[in-house]
């Protein structure tokens, strides 16, 4: 059997590698030294990546709940199933929603939003991680005119100057750390903001330390320093006249470190210089002026769509900026079509046979809250909500849960309808990298049993809510995502060419950056401690590492070690409350405590205290479902 | 190689040779894929080998370690679970290969019957041939010629062939070579002693054309063997690697598995799985404990593995072929040339 080129299924990376199937088997991965991303250099989880549809729970039959217990019946009776119950929630007056996710493709996400806003009519349809996204897309659209940054992981390895708001990229987006470890070694000045210390802060030239949350105090101050030391753009100035002033009496109150001044002033004086956003936690509103700071900095300084100075707003998982970008996100149509726009509506409408219902959706939390019956493509969200145990009881408060997934996951447990769909080896379509390239999954081998392609399932149901609807195939969807989108957005959709990434028209659509005052930097409160997130989520609960023999092992081995979960102190916190390795500690915040065993973290900043994503649950009454907050710690 | 025991063969008869052999074995050769890749597969006509590719990115160690290697099916009998171990002795020709990749598999094949036999791999290996092309330009980054890999080999190969332009010279250096030579003795002619000498001086050019940068593997071994290399440089190093275990995913000489149990259809496959020394938890005991914890110590047990001493003496060569693949597949830049040089200069510049 010939070797599938495909793409990974993992982070957004989209490293590009064939599948070596052997027996209608996936065996084994093949780098490839012609793949423009990856060229020829994977991670291990690439590198594993065909474990997991091979050895892994898949599900192979339609499954129907019946008197509580699971049934296999066939795909009529469940499609069937799937389709009434969906109506008959929304015809006794009750929310429903779909949920789209970084792990489906793009042909799957669009038609999950055709489904939504199309067949059933209801505007809530996102995915669990935009929120984590969308509002870094937002600042950028604020400044720039696009929700987009710009300039390849490639072009990274070039830059002299890089500044990256780190959350451990190391972990989460390998290939855009192999191009940061590769530029360092030809010279470049690596500048990493962040609260953890991770391998990128050791390799930094300076590291400066921020608040986790509040990693904005930083992004703000190097606007004002870069404005303070010259250096300028001159075109964007005068272009934004009046604006300019004052975008820097906005400026006027921002404190700025020595560290920060030193950061500002190599970024403007690089003739390439970058900057990479990591996933971070922190909440929509500092998130979205964060990313507003940074394209600010980037436009001011004339680096903001410069060939060689890319801007990338790294997406947490797989196809997040793929679902996003075809509408899996409460406040657009696909292609970032505001709501409001008429000819959106009707090119929509001319596409699917019925008007998109043009309401703001919910965000994933709230719709799980307020929604009865959901669709979910290729997502646990009780792994993936940052409140995962409110998730659980959310779903099992449902009246109907369609899950539509290639692997048995927790969430199998709270579905009504679960239709067996293809893994990224057996489905054919296409994915979105951080840098936009739309890249292409092909079917390596045949699903099993009697799972079909998630698009395919996907379209089945769009027939029996709607008009007919009918695709010979994952490309003929693709096709059609290309039509609803936006003209210029839709070029990109057309034609996929690897090798290409987001065209320059696109990038720039003829508009000057717009420039202006910056929201006001809140000072940040002193807390004795803050307790936050790991930015790495949890790979450990991806189906793909959890059936995979080779790459669950590390987060089985936390698991098995700490079942009830942990908290990380660095060195000189847990000194100070004198405890040991595994001692219990007592973490409190306004809403709540919790005792877990301490682990040490070297090179932590004192006043942090890192939560496992993993172990969110087990720390919910302290955190209440927020990524970051203010806590005391004491020996328990 | 004595001169009469070589022969040639004309470029215009090649295709016939290795129609033949695919009437005979399982021919593995490098053939191009989609994205522009050269890929070692199995061929089913002569027309797919990509002549003259630099070595393909992925070694054809898979042709006798795969990368998921079914070694015992367990069943369910009448009297409890029935083990039948799974042995793979297709003949297999690999056709087109290097010289570095020829002493991968030398190097592996020794391993394997070193101390405990692995049947399950001597028998594979004993099924293949290969059929060598020697290199007559090194390949950009390799440094075979620091380790006794090429670029023309003297040994452990079983049918070695030259590029005198309009012909092959092949030499036989083994029995199983001899086996696909004889078969096919109408499309070969001995050569004569000029043609011989021609490839004496393409040796010669091509171990002349490597320059002066090579890989000082002598100083570094010393260095390694004596643990002359500070917990601060290894920490260093370590910074920049970033454990994908690609270095021994494509390492021709590296062995390293992990063993699971697949089931399939009512029975279970258990198989051997490519594992790398690099991931923390492939020294993991069943406790909790970790001896590599740090990974530096796993960094470093890599480089002692390739070039320390002791295993020069057990192994009688380095744990590398200098194929230069790691230089291309390293994600971060932990490559052996790089922390070669590191190692010698008490220095990392990565
Ligand atoms: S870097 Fe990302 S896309 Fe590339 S192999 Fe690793 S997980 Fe896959
Ligand atoms: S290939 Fe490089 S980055 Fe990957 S494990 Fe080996 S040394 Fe580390």
């Amino acid at each position: 059997m010939d070797p599938v080129l495909t793409t990974c299924p993992f982070c957004p990376c989209g490293c590009g590698f064939y599948l070596h199937v052997q027996d209608g088997r996936t065996e084994g991965v093949i780098p490839s030294e012609g793949d423009p991303v990856s060229r020829g250099r994977l991670c291990a989880r690439g590198w594993g990546s065909h474990e997991a549809p091979a050895w892994g729970e898949r599900l192979t039959e339609p499954l129907m709940r019946h008197e509580g217990r699971m049934r296999p019946v066939s795909w009529e009776t469940a499609l069937e199933a799937a389709a009434d119950s969906l109506v008959a929630t929304r015809r006794a007056g009750r929310t429903i929603g779909v949920l789209g996710s970084a792990r489906a493709t793009n042909e799957e996400n669009y038609l999950a939003v055709r489904l939504a806003r199309g067949a059933l009519q209801t505007p809530h349809v996102v995915s669990c991680l935009t929120a984590t996204y969308q509002p870094l897309l937002d600042g950028l659209h604020d400044v720039t005119g696009r929700h987009a940054g710009s300039g390849t992981v490639a072009d990274l390895e070039h830059c002299e100057v890089i500044i990256l708001v780190e959350g451990d990229v190391a972990v989460t987006h390998p290939q855009v750390a192999g191009a940061i470890v590769r530029a360092r070694k030809a010279g470049c000045r690596l500048v990493t903001i962040g609260a953890v210390a991770s391998q990128m802060t050791s390799l930094a030239a300076l590291s400066i330390a921020s608040t986790p949350g509040r990693e904005r105090a930083v992004t703000f101050a190097l606007v004002a320093a870069a404005l303070a030391g010259g250096r300028l753009d001159t075109a964007t100035i005068v272009a934004a006249g009046a604006s300019f002033d004052a975008l820097r009496r906005s400026l006027a109150e921002a404190e700025v470190s020595e560290a920060v001044a030193r950061a500002a002033g190599w970024y403007a004086q690089a003739q390439r210089a970058a900057i990479v956003v990591a996933p971070l936690v922190a909440d929509a509103a500092e998130l979205r002026r964060l990313a507003g700071d940074l394209a600010t900095l980037a436009a001011a300084t004339g680096h903001l769509d410069r060939d060689g100075s890319p801007l990338l707003i790294l997406p947490a998982r797989g196809n997040l900026r793929g679902a996003c970008e075809v509408g899996a996100s409460p406040n657009f149509l696909p292609g970032f079509a505001p709501l409001s726009d008429d000819g959106a509506g009707s090119r929509l409408e001319g596409v699917w046979g019925v008007p998109p219902v043009r309401e703001t959706g919910l965000d994933a939390a709230q719709m799980l809250t307020v929604a009865r019956g959901v669709v979910i493509v290729a997502e646990d969200p009780t792994a993936v909500m940052p409140a995962g145990a409110l998730a659980r009881e959310a779903l099992r408060r449902m009246e109907c849960v369609v899950l539509l997934d290639a692997f048995a996951t927790p969430a199998l447990e709270l579905a009504t309808v679960v239709l067996p769909i293809a893994s990224f080896a057996e489905n054919d379509g296409t994915v979105t990298g951080l840098d936009g390239r739309v890249r292409q999954v092909r079917a390596a081998v045949r699903p099993p049993g009697k799972a079909r392609p998630g698009w395919a399932v996907l379209a089945a149901m769009l027939g029996r809510l709607g008009p007919a609807t009918e695709y010979h195939g994952a490309e003929e969807v693709r096709r059609e995502i290309a039509r609803a989108m936006p003209p210029d957005i839709g070029a990109r959709w057309r034609e996929v060419d690897e090798a290409r990434v987001v065209p320059r028209a696109e990038r720039n659509g003829g508009r000057r950056p717009s420039l202006g005052p910056l929201a006001p930097c809140e000072p940040i409160k002193p807390a004795p401690s803050v307790a936050v997130w790991d930015g790495v989520l949890d790979w450990g609960s991806d189906p793909l590492v959890r059936y995979s023999p080779t790459l669950c092992r590390d987060s089985a081995a936390q698991r098995k070690l700490f079942p009830g979960g942990f908290v990380e102190l660095s060195k000189e916190a847990m000194d100070r409350l004198g405890v040991r390795q595994g001692w219990p500690v007592r973490l409190k915040s306004a809403g709540g405590e919790a005792v877990a065993p301490a682990v040490m973290r070297a090179d932590l900043a004192a006043g942090v205290v890192v939560v496992p994503f993993a172990f969110r649950d087990a720390l919910a009454p302290v955190m209440g479902g927020h990524g970051v907050t203010s806590v005391a710690v004491e020996r328990a | 190689m004595q001169v009469s025991s070589a022969r040639t063969i004309g470029k215009e008869r090649t295709g016939e040779w290795i129609g033949r052999l695919i009437e005979n074995a399982e021919v593995v050769a490098p053939t191009a894929a989609q994205a522009g890749d050269v890929i070692f597969r199995k061929i089913s006509s002569p027309v797919e080998v990509q002549w003259g590719s630099d070595n393909p990115l992925f070694p054809p160690k898979q042709v006798v370690l795969p990368q998921t290697d079914p070694l015992v099916t367990i069943s369910r009998g009448a009297d409890g679970l029935v083990v039948e171990p799974v042995y793979d002795e297709r003949p297999r020709v690999l056709f087109g290969v290097h010289s570095c990749d020829v002493k991968g598999i030398d190097f592996l094949t020794r391993m394997h019957a070193y101390d405990l036999a692995d049947t399950a791999y001597l028998r594979r290996a004993a099924a293949l041939t290969s059929v060598s092309v020697a290199c007559i330009t090194p390949c950009p980054l390799g440094f075979c010629i620091c380790c006794d890999a090429g670029p023309f080999l003297a040994e452990s190969f079983d049918v070695q062939l030259t590029d005198l332009g309009d012909r092959f010279l092949a030499e036989v250096g083994s029995e199983k070579g001899g086996r696909l030579v004889e078969p096919s003795a109408d499309l070969f002619r001995t050569a004569e002693a000029g043609e011989v000498a021609r490839r004496h001086e393409l040796e010669e050019a091509a171990k002349r054309a490597f320059g002066p940068e090579t890989c000082h593997f002598a100083s570094a071994m010393r260095r390694v063997s004596v643990g002359r290399v500070s917990a601060e440089l290894w920490d260093e190093i370590a910074g920049t690697c970033l454990e994908c275990g690609a270095c021994n995913f494509v390492c021709p000489t590296c062995y390293c598995f992990s063993v699971k149990d697949q089931g399939r259809d009512g029975h279970w496959v258990r198989c051997r799985t490519w594992d790398s020394c690099q991931f923390r938890a492939f020294t993991r005991e069943a406790s909790g404990h970790n001896p590599r914890e740090a990974h530096r110590e796993r960094v470093k047990r890599r480089f002692f593995h390739k070039v320390s001493a002791q295993y020069f003496r057990r192994d009688g060569a380095v744990g590398c072929v200098g194929c230069g693949r790691c230089v291309k597949v390293c994600l971060g830049t932990t490559d052996m040339p790089a922390v070669v040089a590191a190692i010698r200069k008490g220095a990392w510049h990565g």
